[in-house]
């Protein structure tokens, strides 16, 4: 093959001095695309990172035992903490999730598993256009279907408002990840003789459970730092409260307030609230995951 | 074997009986915990501008101490919201930076008071490299043909005539004014309105007006501050307060006597006495361009709103007591935080209007 090659049009083009021209080009094209990709991933990761690290920079200094044991105290005064915004933002997403998360799994089950013809399609178009409606719109729609029947801010209303918001995420999640599960274990389930409803509760979902626990948690993420959404819904709380039909303080609403505010002393809470809602975001996700992957290895 | 596990699923119901009749126990017992504590434990919750909200956090937290079962949570959503809340009754009481048009007081389903708390007064800030200890002197013609558009650099003629000992930049000026609607730039427009017959017909005043000239906006008081921080050349209009927070220099204004006057709690108060003398009974009134030779002329109250026939006689007593404890015992804590208190003359005013309203 070597010695034909050499009278070949392609051969002797291979022994010229124009392959390695050709080679070269191709090398350095890769270098080249090699260098772009490695930029890119710097322009994505550097801000994450300067991100984190002024946080932490900035928030650090503000945190002391005091800061998630106390309550805020009004300028002037030294010390305090934001407890009754840990507190509420807790309430607040776990409230948001209560309402968000079966909803969401449930219409993700309909779509992947039964939805067919205009109905699903409809459902699935209006997911899409869900997900892109600014956080402040789903606010003002929670502003109106709580709050002002119920004349007052309540908490209730800013869970109303996230749950909401949490609805599309999950959905499209949930369902790319059923949808993911092979097909050949729904009919192996149904060979057994399980009913539809069986084979959904007891094979797909189970097969599905880490996407659907990972986009669940990016939903959660995604609203444990909203703020236009409680603006008018949950507002703020200046005092310690969980009843759900009172307002209540939330982080990024505190955070908002206080960055907002003339006073460097509320500058610097607002940077350790800001460290310790992003803390919250990380934790929550690193947990899942090893969670969501600890399950997955027991079951392999 | 059938009968131990009919057995078993007994036990199993049998427990789950029991497991459910105490939770209801206890949510019964819990319930009426809260209706018994609740009873005593008043919650009033208000909203609105957010010029006043250290000041009213500071006053509600004093409050709270000195009457603990009372708790008064006020959030600044901005004056718009606040208006709208109090108008909508999902609020005890509101609170604005700018009266209500008659047009929304008529909307409200009940009639409204304005409550003057405090004052505050709005600087005119700026950054001139190199003049950062420089107190510049404006004049009320030059300030509005500045933000006019027709004074455009600081070095033209008439700034440096009010200016004599400074050595003003070859700089063009950069307007910054707020992008949100606010009841500073109402302050301040209606300033501009009133000491300029061109700014009046081209521009006028309110909360967001159109503005002449090209120019950067921030949002927020703190979205000003920082732009003009950012900007060299750059000036805008913030409340005292962020002036002084922020370390950035403000103009002396020549006031209506004819005298360069810096912003100050005095100054401040001064104009607040001479608009006093002029004041509606419903205390709708702007302290622009006020008399008086100390005056200050770009300041203006900022105002609870509070329905003088109040719906809940328990909450409605809380609010009235409150608001009256605050324009008695409330003025030290305003001076700390550069708010400017009622004089005493319109004080007498304000609480003879808080004893008429029904509860």
């Amino acid at each position: 093959m070597k010695d034909v090659s050499v009278f070949t049009p392609a051969g002797r083009l291979l022994s010229s001095g124009l392959v390695s021209a050709v080679y070269r080009r191709r090398r350095l094209m890769d270098l080249l695309m090699t260098g772009l990709a490695g930029l890119a991933v710097l322009v994505a990761v550097v801000p994450l990172f300067s991100i984190l690290i002024s946080v932490a920079i900035r928030g650090l200094s503000a945190l002391n035992l005091d800061f998630f044991t106390k309550m805020p105290v009004p300028i002037g005064e030294t010390g305090g903490g934001v407890l009754n915004a840990i507190v509420g933002s807790g309430i607040l997403v776990g409230l948001g999730t209560l309402i968000g998360l079966p909803i969401g799994l449930l219409s993700a089950i309909y779509l992947a598993e039964y939805g067919r013809g205009r109905l699903a399609d409809t459902i699935r178009l209006f997911t899409e256009v869900m997900s892109g409606v600014p956080s402040i719109v789903v606010g003002i729609f929670a502003y109106a279907i709580v709050v002002r029947p119920l004349h007052h801010f309540s908490a209730l209303a800013g869970g109303v408002a996230l749950g909401i918001l949490m609805i599309p995420v999950v959905t499209r999640t949930a369902e790319e990840m059923i949808r993911m599960v092979p097909q050949s274990l729904r009919e192996a389930g149904l060979a057994l003789g399980l009913p539809r409803w069986r084979v959904t509760v007891s094979i797909v979902l189970p097969s599905a459970a880490s996407g659907i626990v990972t986009g669940a948690m990016l939903a959660v993420a995604r609203i444990a730092g909203e703020t236009a959404p409680l603006l008018f819904t949950a507002l703020n709380n200046a005092f310690f409260s969980t009843s759900l039909l009172r307002p209540i303080a939330s982080l990024p609403v505190q955070i908002y307030t206080y960055a907002t505010s003339p006073y460097e002393e509320l500058h610097r809470i607002a940077w350790g609230a800001v460290f310790v809602l992003v803390m919250m975001v990380l934790i929550t996700n690193l947990l899942t995951r090893l969670a969501v992957r600890s399950g997955y290895e027991m079951k392999r | 074997m059938t009968h131990s596990s009919k057995q078993s699923r007994f036990q199993r119901w049998l427990a789950l009986g029991i497991a459910i009749a105490s939770l209801a126990t206890v949510t019964v017992v819990a319930n009426r915990a809260v209706v018994t504590r609740a009873a005593e434990q008043i919650s009033l919750t208000g909203a609105g501008a957010t010029f006043p909200q250290p000041l009213y956090e500071k006053w509600f937290a004093e409050y709270h101490r000195l009457y603990p079962n009372v708790k008064i949570n006020y959030q600044g959503i901005g004056s718009g919201g606040g208006i709208r809340s109090i108008t909508e009754k999902i609020v005890d009481f509101g609170a604005s930076d700018a009266p209500l048009t008659d047009e929304q007081l008529a909307a409200a389903p009940g009639k409204l008071l304005h409550i003057p708390t405090v004052a505050g007064a709005v600087v005119v800030i700026y950054n001139l490299p190199g003049l950062e200890n420089a107190r510049l002197r404006l004049a009320p013609d030059v300030l509005a043909d500045i933000f006019l558009g027709k004074i455009n650099m600081w070095n033209h003629p008439r700034i440096a005539a009010l200016n004599p000992g400074i050595k003003l930049p070859a700089l063009p000026i950069s307007v910054v004014h707020r992008s949100d609607g606010s009841g500073t730039t109402n302050i301040f427009t209606s300033y501009l309105k009133t000491v300029s017959p061109e700014w009046a017909a081209r521009v006028g005043a309110g909360t967001s007006v159109k503005w002449p000239v090209e120019a950067a906006a921030g949002k927020g008081n703190p979205g000003v501050a920082g732009q003009v921080k950012q900007i060299p050349g750059a000036i805008g209009y913030v409340e005292l307060a962020y002036a002084h927070q922020n370390k950035l220099p403000f103009a002396l204004l020549r006031n209506r006597a004819g005298k360069f006057v810096d912003a100050t709690l005095e100054t401040t108060k001064a104009a607040m006495a001479g608009a006093a003398a002029e004041m509606p009974d419903d205390f709708r009134v702007m302290i622009v361009n006020a008399p008086g030779e100390d005056a200050y002329p770009i300041a203006g109250f900022t105002w609870l709103l509070v329905y003088q026939k109040q719906s809940d006689p328990v909450k409605g007593k809380a609010l009235v007591q409150m608001i009256e404890w605050a324009l008695k015992n409330g003025d030290k804590m305003a001076e700390e935080l550069d708010y400017v208190p009622l004089p005493d003359n319109v004080q007498e005013k304000v609480l003879a209007t808080l004893r008429s309203i029904q509860y």
